[in-house]
Parts: C-alpha cells; sequence; structure tokens
C-alpha cells in the first residue's frame, strides 16, 4: 500500500516532466505535421543553459571568480536560450524546406539531423562529461499524508509542470495568438488567410515548445545529470505523445501520466530494469488497438 | 442595378493587371486582367480548371504570382496572406473550409485577426449576426457541426469580420442545395446593398452569378474572353450556349 502511493507520486511527477516534453512535440506536429526529433536538443540547451548560469560561467569575465545567480534567473534565462534556440532552428532547417514542398517528410529527417547537430555542438565544445547541476532544487524526503514518502524534488516538478500546462491552456484558450494557434493546428493555410502571420505563428509555437522541452531539461538534469545526449530521454515523451495521439494536448499530457505511471508502478512492484520494456510494451499496444492513440484524431500517415 | 464603371472617373477599387500563375509547366492563368469599382458586385464566371479560385488565391497571396500587379485602391497590394487581410481584402474561400473544432464565435473571432479594438470587433459581430441570425443562435457550437449551408454563412461572415474592402468569394453555392444557394445568394445581395461592400465572387454556377452582379468576366483556360454588364452576358447566346445550359437554338 505504502509502495503503491509512493510509487504513484513518483509516477505522476515523472510523468508530469515527460508532459512538458510530449507536449512540445504534439504542439509542432499539429501545426507543421512532423515530428521534430531536435526537440531532446532544445532540452539540452535549457539543461546547459541554467548549469552555466547557475555556476556564474558568463560573468567571470566580470566578476572575480563569478557569480552565480540564483535558479529562477537561471531557469529564466533557460527558458529564453531554449526557446530562441528553438526558433532559430526552425527558421535555419525547417523554413527553407517548408516552403518549398509540402512534404512533411523532408522535416523530420531536417529534424533528426539538427538533433545530431546540436548534441555534437556541445561535444566539440564543452565537452561531453557528465556534469552535475549545483544542487539548487531541494532533495529531501517528505511524507505524505503520513502513509508514504517522496522527495520534495518530485513533489517540486509535478506543480511546476501543472503550473506550467494550465498556464499553456490559458494562453491557447483565453488569447488571440492561443485562438491562431488552434485555428493553425486545424489548418495553417486557411489560419493564414484569416491575416495570420504563418511565419510569426510557427516561430511563437517554437519558442513555446523550446521553453517548455527546457523546464523538462532542467528538472532530468537535476534528476539524473548533464551531458549532451540527455535529449535521448525525449524518445519516452515521444513515445507519450504517440499514445495519447499526436497533434492532440490533452492526449500528450494523458499518454506522460499513463507512461509516468506505468514506469514507477513497474518499478516499485516488478523490477527497475522493466520501465523501458513496459513503455515500449504500452506504444505497440496502442498503435496496435487504436492507432490514431487515445485522442488522436486522423488515421492518416503520420511521419 | 446600377454601373459604377459608368460612372467614369472614379478609379477602381481593386484592379488586377495581367495576372499570371504558373504550376510547375502549367499556366494556370494567362495574363487576366479585370477591375472592381467601389460598391459593385463584380462576378467571374467560367468552367472547372479555367483558373478562377488560382485567381482568387492569387490575389489573396496564398499562391505566388508569376506576373502582373494588383492594386487595391491604386497602390499595389502586398503579396503575403497576412498583409493582404490587414490591407483589406478578405476571402471567404471554395469549399467554405471553416475551423471545425472552434465554435462559431471563434471563427468570427479569427476571422476579425488584423483588428485589435475589442469593441470594434465585438460591434462587427453583432453586424454579422444580425446577418445571420442562425450563427447567433449557434454561436457556441463547434462549427464542425453545422449544416453545409450554415457553415457557408459562417465562411462569409468571418471573411466580413475583419472589415474588408472588399469581399472575395470563391464558389460559395458549392455543394449546397438550390434552396440554401437562393437563401446565400439573397444574402449577399444584402450585404452589397446594405453594408455597400463591394463584392469580387467566382462561380460556376453562371445564371445565379450573374443575376446577382452587376458586371462579370468569363474566364476560359486562363484568359478573360469576355466581358461586359451581367444582363447582357445573360443574353448573350454564347454564354447561353456554353455555360447557362443553352435552353433552345
Amino acid at each position: 500500500m505504502e509502495t503503491l502511493l509512493q510509487q504513484i507520486i513518483n509516477g505522476l511527477s515523472l510523468g508530469s516532466v515527460y508532459a512538458l516534453i510530449a507536449v512540445g512535440y504534439s504542439l509542432v506536429y499539429s501545426i507543421l505535421l512532423f515530428s521534430n526529433f531536435a526537440h531532446g536538443g532544445f532540452l539540452v540547451i535549457g539543461g546547459y543553459v541554467c548549469y552555466f548560469f547557475l555556476g556564474g560561467y558568463f560573468l567571470s569575465n566580470f566578476f572575480e571568480g563569478g557569480v552565480g545567480t540564483n535558479i529562477w534567473v537561471a531557469a529564466a534565462a533557460a527558458l529564453v536560450g531554449a526557446g530562441l534556440s528553438a526558433v532559430i532552428v526552425e527558421k535555419l532547417a525547417y523554413k527553407p524546406i517548408r516552403e518549398r514542398t509540402p512534404v512533411t517528410l523532408y522535416m523530420l529527417i531536417a529534424s533528426m539531423g539538427m538533433n545530431i547537430v546540436i548534441e555534437n555542438i556541445f561535444v566539440v565544445t564543452i565537452g561531453g562529461r557528465y556534469r552535475a547541476l549545483p544542487s539548487v532544487i531541494p532533495m529531501k524526503p517528505v511524507s505524505v499524508l503520513g502513509v508514504a514518502t517522496t522527495s520534495q524534488f518530485d513533489l517540486l516538478a509535478l506543480a511546476t509542470a501543472v503550473v506550467f500546462l494550465v498556464g499553456l491552456q490559458i494562453f491557447l484558450s483565453r488569447t488571440k495568438w492561443g485562438l491562431a494557434i488552434r485555428a493553425a493546428s486545424y489548418n495553417l493555410r486557411t489560419a493564414g488567410l484569416m491575416g495570420v502571420n504563418v511565419n510569426r505563428l510557427i516561430s511563437l509555437v517554437f519558442f513555446v515548445a523550446g521553453m517548455l522541452a527546457a523546464i523538462g531539461g532542467i528538472f532530468l538534469s537535476a534528476r539524473y545529470t548533464l551531458y549532451p545526449q540527455l535529449g535521448a530521454i525525449t524518445t519516452k515523451a515521444f513515445v507519450a505523445a504517440v499514445i495519447g495521439g499526436l497533434g492532440s494536448l490533452p492526449g500528450a499530457v494523458a499518454g506522460s501520466l499513463i507512461l509516468g505511471l506505468a514506469e514507477m508502478l513497474a518499478t516499485g512492484f516488478v523490477s527497475s530494469q522493466f520501465r523501458d520494456l513496459i513503455v515500449f510494451v504500452l506504444l505497440i499496444v496502442t498503435l496496435i488497438v487504436r492507432p490514431a492513440g487515445l485522442f488522436g484524431k486522423s488515421v492518416g500517415e503520420k511521419v | 442595378m446600377q454601373n459604377a464603371a459608368s460612372a467614369g472617373a472614379e478609379a477602381p477599387i481593386l484592379s488586377v493587371r495581367n495576372l499570371s500563375v504558373n504550376y510547375g509547366a502549367i499556366r494556370a492563368l494567362k495574363g487576366a486582367s479585370l477591375d472592381v469599382y467601389r460598391g459593385e458586385i463584380v462576378a467571374v464566371i467560367g468552367a472547372n480548371g479555367a483558373g478562377k479560385s488560382t485567381m482568387m488565391n492569387a490575389i489573396m497571396g496564398d499562391i505566388a504570382r508569376a506576373g502582373g500587379e494588383i492594386l487595391l485602391g491604386g497602390a499595389p497590394l502586398p503579396a503575403r496572406s497576412y498583409q493582404v487581410v490587414g490591407a483589406g481584402v478578405s476571402l471567404a474561400p471554395e469549399g467554405r473550409r471553416v475551423f471545425a473544432p472552434l465554435t462559431v464565435r471563434e471563427n468570427l473571432e479569427i476571422g476579425a485577426f488584423p483588428l485589435s479594438d475589442r469593441s470594434e470587433i465585438e460591434e462587427q459581430m453583432q453586424r454579422v449576426f444580425n446577418l445571420f441570425p442562425r450563427l447567433e443562435e449557434r454561436r457556441s457550437q463547434y462549427a464542425g457541426t453545422l449544416s453545409g449551408g450554415e457553415q457557408q454563412m459562417l465562411a462569409i461572415g468571418r471573411a466580413l469580420m475583419a472589415k474588408p474592402k472588399v469581399l472575395l468569394l470563391d464558389e460559395p453555392s458549392l455543394g449546397l442545395a438550390p434552396i440554401i444557394i437562393s437563401e446565400i445568394f439573397k444574402e449577399l445581395a444584402l450585404i452589397n446593398r446594405t453594408l455597400g461592400m463591394t463584392i469580387l465572387i467566382v462561380e460556376q454556377n453562371a445564371r445565379k452569378a450573374l443575376l446577382l452582379s452587376n458586371r462579370a468576366y468569363v474566364l476560359q483556360t486562363g484568359n478573360i474572353t469576355m466581358e461586359g454588364a451581367s444582363g447582357d452576358l445573360l443574353n448573350n447566346p454564347e454564354i447561353e450556349e456554353a455555360y447557362l445550359g443553352g435552353r433552345k437554338k
């Protein structure tokens, strides 16, 4: 019973971090109809920006010994940094393609390339070693209702993800650009005919996706460590987005929570070695039973 | 039916000059020209594949022009869609293309995207609701659940939301029952009369389009082959033969 409750909380926490990443995959997919595999790169960029701000490495030229910023400044910088890099990646790699051809498969391939590029920029410039984030996120154990123990970290991750997901939902449902994004996710060209600057809208979507990935990056690099290939973890979030139905935001969140719970319950009751097995079994079962995903609409070809 | 063109002095509000569009090696429009004057309804009729929709999409900046120019009120019309709408030209596209997962209200709101004044948007929405009371009844309903006729009303209302100087309509009769078509066309005449809206309409249903419009152009495989007052074209034996079903011979 104790283990169950504990693993449910841990699962929700892990799932909520997946959700931040999965929502980014789904947002981009809903507008441009391709899976942006450079998404993991944005996560890594967010992680490194946060790491370097915390360590004060950016300011060491100006201040003796360097002055580390606090986690709020570092996190804000990470969000903006990853958001801007996502916009730049779109302009560099995807825009030239989407302006020439309606075939989205080429963007998918370009995104795989950009993922390798981002990873290796880090390997070449600052090296591939594992780095631990300074301990700015509290990790102390917390007792939940007196029956289970979890960590402050897990609760914080869960709360942060909820805040950002609710914020995203409010942005999409209450603002003018949010409405434009929802319209564009149904039909991008028609949204353009309504007077929406489509290129600006796409940049905005990438910025938001990059920001959300950065939050995931900060929490994941604090939970594990930071290294250039950390972005590979987004595979799980991608699987979650597919289970939920690519292009659907509620689907991405639902899929992520299911995946997080499944992973943690498998860890708690079977063995942690079964985590990944469970993830892919869930994916395969979903694709057989409901190819469009839980909340998916079209069963057409997805790339 | 007054003919604004014969008023003489006034310059056309929308002027398409030598517009050409290519799809790869296929020349869809080969230098088509037409003028629309303030307050007029101008129709472009032609068979399937004559280039009617191509012309609309090229005006809207949705497809690239290969040559020619488009003037709005004497100034060149920008090339990108969002700038075209901002400049004052809106399109109710072929096949309606309403945003099915958005509500009627949201569809109208997105139509007003270039406007930023909240009260101006509300005012315009009320105007659209007055024209199409059916849309007001269904304001909270998803656009995908509307009937074809209602979706067409929504597409027209959505285009009106941006307060255009010229309203473009691409095949508003497509896929609708005759009685609904009559209703839509009655509404278009009303929009023209009460709002003073200038309308450029392309239609396969030539008879309806000629009855509605003041002047008309005939588009044939990418060229304008005939133009004139709609009443004259309606009685032209050639037009009758080719586009109106040629009753008697």
